[in-house]
């Protein structure tokens, strides 16, 4: 009996059922180890600055994506952006509808030339704007794991 | 361009478990489920009821075990199923001293290619050989299915225990 037939008892499937260990761990590299320990313990931005290309990394890169060069100069960036371009998110990853829509935004970090994506919040979705300032908001310091949840979203300012 | 050598950082388990680096972990679901097929999902069921079976080639006329429904030999579909004896004759076999994980045994398993009555020549399926004096095992030997009582059976090739001698 092939599950290309049809089936009449649910005894004639016959198939093998198993399971593979796939667990994974992703580490936050050198530099990621850096950022996000400084987010859980103090609250703050580190960015590393190339040089001789004039460019302010954050998250930290550990080496330069334009001339490959050894980013060794770190430095403390605003947690202050402005939003770079945003989304409104309705369903989940399983394609269920969400209670309350979330936004998702990639906020260009002041004074660098990086940024990420995150949550926007205390904010109207129509309110939204492309270039609207906004900042961090951080949980408590007793709920911080490292990790980029440690922000719980980007707030207007 | 200068060039550059990036110190590297080894990770121990350890090193995770004592959360001295920040890390992501990712379980997925991996669950499967291997579909059988037409002829072996039928031949599993037959061993499930204690009875070995296999499959005629109008071709060339072989009676094949393990089932399938077309002919290597010939490319052409087979065309029905016959019911086979569980006895037959060793047609290989080795003395394992080692298990899949190299562990040493004192006592060899032996994975046997048995010849089963009723098949064509030369068709017969890998089982291992018990109740049997690893020294008495030869080439040509008769042996026989020992069954799981019923209840136990579950579909599966481990329905049959092993192959012993015909006494």
């Amino acid at each position: 009996m092939s599950l290309l037939h049809r089936i009449e008892h649910a005894g004639d499937a016959l198939a093998w059922h198993g399971d593979m260990p796939t667990l994974g761990r992703y580490t936050a590299g050198i530099a990621g180890e850096k950022f996000f320990r400084e987010i859980m313990e103090n609250g703050k931005f580190l960015g590393t600055i190339c040089p001789s290309c004039d460019l302010v990394y954050t998250p930290p890169r550990l080496y330069c994506e334009q001339c490959f060069a050894q980013l060794e100069e770190w430095v403390e960036v605003p947690t202050t952006g402005i939003v770079e371009t945003f989304t409104i998110v309705h369903l989940d990853m399983d394609g269920n509808r969400l209670p309350e829509p979330r936004v998702m935004a990639f906020v260009h970090i002041d004074d660098t030339d990086g940024g990420f994506v995150h949550f926007l919040g205390d904010v109207e979705p129509e309110e939204i704007c492309i270039g609207m300032p906004v900042e961090a908001v951080f949980k408590e310091p007793g709920e911080r794991q490292g990790s980029i949840l440690d922000i719980a979203h980007f707030r207007p300012r | 361009m200068k060039e550059h050598v990036y110190e590297s950082v080894y990770l121990r388990s350890k090193d995770f478990e004592e959360g001295r680096v920040l890390f992501e972990t990712w379980d997925p679901n991996t669950h499967y489920a291997w579909d059988a097929g037409i002829a072996i999902g039928r031949y599993l069921q037959g061993l499930k009821a204690g009875q070995l079976i296999g499959r005629h080639c109008p071709e060339c006329g072989r009676v094949l075990i393990p089932p399938r429904m077309f002919c290597e030999s010939c490319f052409c579909a087979t065309d029905h199923w016959i019911p086979l004896q569980d006895t037959g004759t060793v047609i290989t076999f080795s003395l394992c001293y080692v298990t899949w994980d190299m562990i040493r045994l004192e006592e060899p398993l032996i994975p046997a290619v048995i010849e089963i009555d009723g098949a064509s020549t030369g068709m017969g399926i890998m089982h291992m050989l018990g109740d049997v004096d690893p020294d008495a095992v030869e080439i040509g030997m008769r042996v026989q299915a020992v069954w799981k009582p019923a209840e136990e059976r579950t579909g599966s090739i481990t329905d049959i225990v092993h192959f012993k001698p015909v006494e």
